[in-house]
């Protein structure tokens, strides 16, 4: 197939929401650090995006068919990277989660994560499965639990959750019975007290405050108050751009990372919250029009993972910004500063986009 | 290309449909959690947004406090005692020192301190947020600061700062009086809440400092400011109210005597007061050993406070109001009075006086038991001499009811009220008190009688009640509230006289008891009695001298050789001139030995200095006069 009938069938909204979603994040980040400690993020993140977008158009030029074919390998590199960074990893708030590269930094997690994307869409595209069996049901466990189990080890607990969704979307996707779904369900329910004894104290005291803000509120309670206020005081309209109190004075923690959203909020407004959750559900609905559009198995699980972990980071994020969900230290995908988030989640979409492109079949 | 055939297309229509509808259920899932976020952000952003917005303003304004300045305090001539100067700290921002390690070297260079001092001032600010500056080096000169300030490019890491600091202009001079400020406790905080004291405000700790805080220190301002996270001011915003300056105070106290009396003390330990007999008002008042007020506005001076507080001779004492002691023989005064007013004896009761006089088992003496007694004496001599074998039986045949009703009419044994925040009641005993008072002993035995007679025993007055009761004798019977302050200012520059009716009780006297008091405590100085140290030619002095026992000696020492420490306290309490007097006082001299030695010529130091100026005063209006007539 000639290469302008690809281009011709290029996802275009897609891929401008994608670079919006960036756009903005760009100025909260701006805002959010100028004048404070850490005011060099910006260019930093200008730096990464333009990494992330050639590893994107990298990820869409080659046929997804030749990069799963490889899947299995990038998969081996990533646990082995994995495991690499838990030897020489760098500590960073108590856990080992950075590896350093010629003098750039970067977590081999969020790389593992788009591994792991590939090699489960490579072996649910090969299976022909109706239903899912116990085998399938165990080989889709190994292949997520082994990454995850050495994200656990480092210990970066907000990582390994986001390949909760992952799990979820595919074994759903995948065919599991509505009665296996059913019993899983009692299952879960019923580990959920037993696996409270096994919580570190400060994951504990996350869950506690979470149902209870105001128990500790200089405390373990001072983000989710001080992120309700940056949201409720920000109003309709926003305290405007390099104008909102709370991130601009500090009082918002993690205010170009993890609560990159809140300060949008308090600046922007409803108006702006509106506007941008807006831009994250066209990027999903993208996604699971690609996923159904797609022309195979491999390309509708490779697209099911890569939405299933970017709208569950998102959902994770946001909700804990406007408090419906407890603190889990998930970044915001695409808007967060963090170079290894804002790479890998382009990498996962510049593979959507390759699926959306090579959909039709000759 | 190559690999496509690998992956399988799907296996039929229904399989498509199956994964289709999968995908649906997951789409429809995302767009009903998408919902409830848009009206959690609905609720929080529109419904709830003025709850947040208080929260936030809450969070990043903050009300500032801004002090006034302190009061003046002034002597009766408007002669400035204490102010508030500006002093100049040099402060280190902690946050432009790249390395401190390295630094402090070349910084105790610049300061002249050394590198361990310093180290110790910066190790108090472990743990502070890192752009609270610290205090290096305080109330340096105009030099100094201005060295500090012209080298910003070179030394951007330390400033000058200015703030104002009392200042006694005279060190310790009057120290007691004027008392001394400092930060508020957290006990004054809790005790006052209506006050509202900011944490570290400048309160007076003592003295009128205290007393007349309320005026002092004036109205305190706030201005608004925005403040980040960590509490560094971003911005202010708005002034809300500007602050009041402390009003003025303006003490009946008069420099010049003060310095008499300062310099006439030397190093004695003890207190004077002088007071207007006609008033109450004091002219000058001394407590020693004292200290120097300004060591209390000081930031770096934990040790010398402490030194303070811990001195076994407690110079933080005031002595005028807050020590208690035997009035000795000054309590005769008393008897005398109290026997002619009660008709038990006139001045012409004649009494023989062997040096000692045996009451039921117990020989009480006479100082002058060595010279074998006094002989025959009446009253005047007897007070002139200070005769206790006179007053043992003059005491003995009035009774305690009739000595104790008299020494309460002249304000022994209540406080003066003096406008000082303490101020000890002394004791005037009697039966009912002795049965409060001692529980294992309540019965009262006429020896005890005997003692009370010549001021000693369980009598204890302070040397303000004997400045006070002095002035009573002066004025012909009148009971005044001593006090330190003449006026205050009201408004900004605008002084009032303080109005009050200091008369505390006038005691009815006959004219012929003052007549004879007066006349016996002339003759103490100026008839070769126990006072005539403080003879002065033409000035009519009058006074009585008095001991309070410390240690009971024997009669065959020498009352001069013995240890300082145990020797008598002196007494030496007076008016003058007789007739019409102009001053009064009480002097008293911790371990002094006998009043007539130590305590008179203090007293006579003073007297000088007041007769000099009302000399130059008088002399100033007669030439007036004589100009005018001319």
């Amino acid at each position: 197939m000639p290469a302008w009938r690809y281009l011709n069938n290029f996802d275009w909204i897609l891929f401008l929401a994608i670079l919006a979603a960036c756009s903005v994040g760009l100025a909260v980040i701006y805002s959010a650090t100028t004048g404070t400690p850490s005011s060099g993020a910006f260019h930093r993140q200008m730096i990464w995006l333009g990494l992330g977008l050639v590893l994107m158009v990298l990820a869409l030029l080659i046929d997804y068919h030749t990069l799963a074919e490889f899947s299995y390998v990038f998969y081996g590199i990533g646990l082995l990277l994995l495991a690499l960074t838990l030897i020489f990893g760098r500590v960073v708030n108590a856990s080992k989660s950075w590896l350093g590269v010629g003098g750039m930094q970067f977590q081999p997690s969020e790389l593992a994560k788009v591994a792991t994307i590939l090699v489960l869409a490579a072996y649910m595209g090969r299976e022909r499965v109706r239903g899912l069996g116990v085998i399938h049901f165990a080989a889709i466990c190994a292949l997520i639990g082994l990454p995850v189990l050495l994200i656990m080890k480092q210990p970066d607990l907000g990582t390994a959750v986001t390949f909760a969704p992952l799990f979820a979307g595919v074994v759903f996707v995948g065919g599991i019975r509505v009665r296996t779904l059913l019993i899983l369900a009692v299952i879960a329910t019923l580990a959920l007290p037993l696996s409270w004894g096994h919580l570190k104290p400060y994951q504990k005291e996350r869950v506690k405050t979470f149902l209870e803000p105001t128990r500790d509120p200089k405390g373990s309670g001072y983000q989710l108050i001080q992120s309700l206020i940056a949201v409720g005081s920000g109003g309709v309209m926003g305290k405007g751009f390099l104008s909102g109190t709370q991130g601009q004075l500090q009082f918002l923690p993690e205010q170009h990372t993890d609560f990159v959203f809140a300060v949008l909020a308090e600046e922007r407004g409803f108006i702006g919250a509106f506007l941008a959750l807006g831009l994250y559900f066209a990027i999903i609905y993208r996604c699971l029009a690609t996923a159904r559009a797609a022309r195979d198995r491999l390309g509708v699980f490779l697209a099911i993972g890569v939405v299933c972990v970017f709208a569950g980071q998102a959902l994770l994020n946001i909700g804990v910004v406007v408090g419906l969900l407890p603190t889990t230290g998930v970044p915001l995908p695409l808007m967060s500063y963090g170079g290894s988030s804002l790479a890998s989640t382009l990498l996962g979409m510049g593979l959507v986009l390759n699926v959306w492109m090579r959909r039709l079949v000759n | 290309m190559g690999f496509e055939q690998d992956y399988k297309g799907f296996q039929d229509y229904y399989e498509a449909r199956r994964l289709n509808v999968r995908i649906l259920v997951i789409q429809a899932l995302l767009g009903a959690v998408l919902v409830v976020y848009l009206l959690a952000f609905w609720y929080l952003q529109v419904v709830k947004v003025d709850h947040y917005r208080r929260l936030s303003d809450s969070n990043r304004l903050r009300r500032v406090t801004i002090m006034p300045l302190r009061g003046v305090i002034k002597d009766s001539e408007n002669r400035v005692l204490a102010n508030s100067r500006i002093a100049f700290n040099i402060r280190l921002d902690r946050e432009k020192v790249p390395e401190m390690q390295a630094f402090l070297p070349r910084l105790a260079g610049i300061l002249g301190i050394p590198e361990t001092t310093l180290r110790e001032r910066l190790a108090k600010y472990r743990g502070r947020p890192a752009f609270e500056p610290v205090i290096l080096k305080e109330d340096v000169d105009l030099a100094e600061a201005a060295y500090i300030e012209s080298r910003r490019l070179e030394l951007p890491m330390l400033s000058v700062e200015v703030e104002s600091r009392r200042n006694y202009l005279y060190g310790p001079l009057a120290a007691h009086a004027l008392g001394y400020v400092g930060e508020v406790s957290e006990d004054q905080i809790k005790a006052d809440p209506s006050a509202a004291y900011d944490l570290g405000e400048i309160v007076g700790k003592a003295g009128v400092e205290k007393q007349y805080d309320s005026g002092l220190k004036g109205v305190k301002g706030w201005k608004q400011v925005v403040v980040n996270s960590f509490g560094r001011e971003i911005q202010e915003i708005e002034e809300g109210r500007k602050s009041n300056p402390g009003r003025a105070l303006r003490l009946s106290i008069d420099l010049d005597l003060q310095r008499a009396l300062e310099e006439a003390y030397a190093d004695e330990a003890g207190s004077a007061v002088f007071l207007d007999p006609h008033s109450g008002a004091v002219l000058a008042m001394i407590s020693r050993p004292a200290f120097d007020s300004n060591v209390f506005s000081r930031r770096f001076s934990q040790d010398t406070w402490e030194g303070l507080v811990r001195d076994p001779r407690h110079p933080l004492q005031n002595r005028v109001s807050l020590s208690k002691f035997a009035p000795g023989s000054v309590f005769k005064v008393v008897m005398s009075i109290a026997a002619l007013e009660e008709g038990i004896a006139t001045p012409a009761r004649t009494d023989h006086c062997t040096g000692s006089w045996r009451f039921g088992d117990k020989t009480f003496q006479c100082w002058a038991i060595r010279k074998g007694g006094h002989g025959y004496l009446r009253m005047r001599e007897a007070i002139i001499q200070s005769c206790n074998v006179y007053f043992y039986r003059l005491g003995n045949e009035m009774g305690i009811d009739r000595i104790s009703k008299w020494a309460h009419r002249f304000g022994f044994g209540e406080p003066t009220g003096i406008d000082l925040p303490h101020e000890e009641a002394g004791t005037v005993p009697d039966p009912e008190w002795k049965k409060r008072a001692n529980p294992r002993d309540p019965v009262w035995h006429p020896g005890e009688t005997i003692s009370v007679s010549i001021g000693q025993g369980a009598l204890e007055v302070t040397p303000i009640q004997m400045a006070v009761f002095a002035a009573a004798i002066g004025n012909g019977g009148t009971l005044y509230r001593p006090h330190l302050v003449l006026s205050r200012e009201v408004r900004e520059g605008v002084e009032e006289d303080e109005h009050q009716d200091y008369v505390v009780r006038r005691v009815d006297l006959k004219a012929k008891t003052l007549e004879v008091i007066k006349d016996a405590m002339w003759g103490v100085v100026n008839d070769e009695g126990t006072g005539g140290r403080a003879r002065i030619a033409g000035r009519d002095i009058c006074a009585k001298t008095g001991t309070a026992q410390v240690f009971k000696a024997s009669r065959d020492v020498d009352a001069d050789k013995l240890p300082k420490e145990r020797r008598d306290h002196a007494w030496f309490v007076g008016f003058a001139p007789r007739d019409d007097p102009k001053i009064a006082w009480a002097v008293f001299v911790q371990n002094g030995g006998h009043g007539g030695t130590t305590a008179a010529p203090i007293a006579r130091a003073v007297l000088e200095r007041f007769f000099g100026k009302e000399d130059a005063r008088t002399g100033v209006q007669q030439l007036a006069s004589v100009a005018v007539s001319q």
